[in-house]
């Protein structure tokens, strides 16, 4: 059980990151020891030294003031044992402080003088290896001995030479200590670290593990259900809104589609209907009258169902940023009035007055096809749904670095439910004939171009639609 | 005039054959680019109508193809493809005008007359005269027997491009391409408004009527 939990928490995020951080957090502790260590024992060694070299120079002061009779040797020997023991006894026991200092007189002609651990063979030998400037401590390893001595040496005038050694065992023993104390302060807190870590880790990447168990029960069933959001401000609260927000869309897309289905079963069959109809009754009686009439009827209807088709499938190639745009630079204005002429007389036949008002020399780059689609799809608007006798103005002029073209007309105006979904396709007036994907449409090439389309309410009460196409950067 | 169709689908291809010959063309049909490519190295057609989706070699290639054995005979390109690009491509691979699937048969007849007087290139005449209509395109003046039309410059390009094409049967799609040198596709009757106005100066009462309306295809200027 616990060996199994311990392998499924191994494969887990947060026990990689617990563990690359407590190895990153002892590493640096170890340097940061280290370099303290390094330190403390620089210190250390100076203190030492300068007591050596201090002592010394006492002890050859007293070699070279005792005069050189019977009791000399035994005087120096005495003194250099009593000043060991002085500076040493403070820290410890007397049994080491012997072990721990030696004190070498050689004379020219007499014996030496020998005051420290026994045998000195090992001493005598290793001494020649001893620093070669008079006053100045040198480190000899000395067989027998675990630590290295430090060693200073002097010349007296009479040729005779003072050595002086001390193996600091105290400071040893204290550096030994520390590394020791380290060591088990340093385990706890790579322990009390990776706990830490641990917890941290577990903690926050359970937010992601609720997240992921969240999207996975989110089914095309329940597309509604959202992730809880956090106040705070962190990678996991982005996390969950950006996961709420493309919930959202692929609802919206969702819902989208079901509208488009539900419309093109309603707009591409009964038309389809209708005309199979027709043409059957043409079959059928193919010698009465009407059968022509019928049979125009049905071409007529299929016309209208390819219009449909080729709206909606350049729709799906401009959602699908596919829409091939063939630019070239136009003079909006002119492209405006040609079609205000085109559709002036289909605005007489309803009474209704067009006045256009356009500023010429206005370049933009567009694909003219496809603009003029989209202006003549307004016009069409305007000719199919607003009742007789109105006024209906149409303008073009520059609005900053934009072409604007303004319609307006003092209808009934935009019917205030459809005003926010106006550009969704198949979003239709009660009694619209059109097939709802004129404004979407129109939405979409003016976006394709660069431009964009705002619906609001004229002056006089009635719906205005602006288009703000960006002006070409070098006019033509 | 002979013509080589070439259309992988059979029922367009039936239908295209059916409908050129009624039109007065002699029709040659093939399936595929390979048989297609025999036919056209006689350089007997005066015009080719070629889809883009062939079974064996791409509609563009064979265009490239009968070029480059020196054919000059003008191409109408079908498509299903609807983009600009594709287009494009076909116009400079030396098709000489397109026509997006679905169509209508008038409109192919209509634009292969045109790319083929285009091709002959005919002296232009200066007036137009059919039954007692009588344009004159250098004045812009317009005259039914005695009477001088009063017509808007719109109507006369109208008027001159239903008489250029007496007898035929012209599409909407058509008169906004050529009159207004536009491809749109009015969901309103914007066309018909235009011919109805052009038609109540035309025809008055008391002379037979010149223009007429085929349902569900377009307009006719005829004398009956």
């Amino acid at each position: 059980m616990s060996l199994s939990l311990y392998s499924r928490a191994r494969s887990t995020a947060a026990w990689r990151i617990s563990i690359w951080t407590t190895v990153a957090f002892s590493i640096c502790s170890a340097i940061a020891f280290v370099i303290m260590y390094l330190l403390v024992a620089r210190d250390v060694q100076s203190r030492s030294d300068a007591w050596l070299t201090g002592e010394a120079e006492t002890l050859s002061e007293v070699v070279a003031n005792t005069p050189r009779d019977n009791l000399d040797t035994r005087l120096v020997a005495e003194v250099a044992e009593l000043a060991s023991h002085e500076v040493m006894a403070a820290e410890e026991s007397n049994s080491q402080t012997q072990q721990s200092v030696f004190f070498l007189l050689t004379r020219t002609g007499r014996e030496p003088i020998w005051v420290g651990p026994t045998p000195r063979t090992p001493f005598l030998g290793a001494l020649p290896g001893a620093a070669s400037q008079p006053g100045v401590p040198a480190s000899i390893v000395v067989g027998g001995h675990p630590l290295p001595f430090r060693v200073v040496w002097n010349t007296a005038a009479d040729g005779s030479r003072l050595y002086l050694g001390f193996a600091d065992t105290a400071a040893a023993a204290m550096m030994r200590r520390m590394i020791v104390r380290f060591l088990m302060i340093w385990c706890g807190m790579a322990l009390l670290g990776f706990a830490i870590s641990a917890m941290g880790a577990f903690r926050t990447l359970q937010r992601v593990e609720r997240i992921s168990a969240t999207v996975d029960r989110i089914g095309t069933e329940d597309l509604g259900k959202r992730l809880p959001e956090a106040e705070a401000d962190d990678e996991i609260s982005r996390l969950s809104r950006t996961f709420n927000r493309m919930l959202d869309r692929i609802q919206r897309s969702v819902n989208q589609i079901r509208i488009v289905t539900d419309s093109v079963a309603h707009d591409l069959k009964s038309p389809v209907t209708t005309i199979r109809g027709s043409l059957e009754v043409a079959l059928l009686h193919g010698d009465s009258e009407d059968w022509r009439e019928r049979v125009a009827d049905a071409v007529e209807k299929l016309d209208r169902l390819s219009q449909t088709l080729n709206t909606a499938l350049d729709l799906a190639e401009a959602d699908a940023g596919a829409l091939p745009l063939k630019l070239e630079a136009l003079d909006l204005g002119v492209l405006v009035e040609n079609l205000c002429d085109l559709f002036q007389p289909s605005f007489a036949e309803r009474q209704h007055k067009l006045q256009c008002h356009v500023q010429a020399g206005l370049f933009i780059d567009g694909d003219p096809s496809l603009l003029s689609r989209t202006i003549a799809n307004l016009l069409d608007n305007e000719v199919a749904h607003l009742p007789a006798g109105r006024q209906v103005a149409v303008s073009v002029c520059q609005c900053d670095q934009y072409a604007e073209m303004v319609l307006e007309d003092d209808g009934p105006g935009f019917p205030q439910e459809l005003r926010a979904r106006a550009f969704e396709r198949f979003v239709k007036g009660q009694h619209s004939s059109g097939h709802g994907l004129g404004l979407a449409f129109v939405n979409a090439i003016v976006q394709a171009h660069g431009g964009c389309v705002t619906i609001t309410d004229s002056s006089a009460g009635g719906a205005q639609i602006r288009i703000k196409l960006p002006l070409a950067k070098v006019p033509a | 005039m002979r013509l080589l169709v070439v259309e992988d689908d059979e029922a367009i291809r039936t239908f295209l054959e059916r409908g050129l010959t009624e039109a007065g063309f002699q029709v040659d049909a093939a399936a595929d680019g390979r048989s297609a490519e025999a036919l056209a190295v006689e350089g007997i057609h005066d015009a080719m109508v070629v889809d883009l989706g062939l079974p064996d070699i791409d509609g563009l290639e064979f265009i490239a193809r009968v070029r480059a054995q020196g054919s000059t005979s003008p191409v109408l390109i079908l498509s299903a493809r609807r983009s600009v690009d594709d287009r494009v491509r076909g116009l400079e691979q030396g098709g000489d005008d397109y026509l997006t699937k679905p169509f209508a048969l008038a409109e192919v007849v209509a634009r292969l007359r045109n790319l083929l007087r285009r091709y002959s290139a005919q002296p232009e005449s200066s007036r137009i005269r059919v039954a007692d209509l009588e344009l004159d395109l250098v004045r812009r003046e317009a005259r039914r027997g005695e009477r001088e039309l009063q017509l808007t410059a719109q109507e006369f390009a109208l008027l001159e491009y239903l008489c250029r094409n007496t007898g035929r049967v012209v599409t909407r799609t058509l008169i906004l391409d050529h009159v207004w040198r536009m491809r749109i596709d009015p969901a309103t009757n914007v066309v018909d408004v235009h011919i109805y106005r052009l038609r109540s100066k035309v025809d008055v009462e008391g002379v037979p009527p010149l223009i007429h309306t085929i349902r569900g295809i377009g307009y006719v200027l005829k004398s009956v």
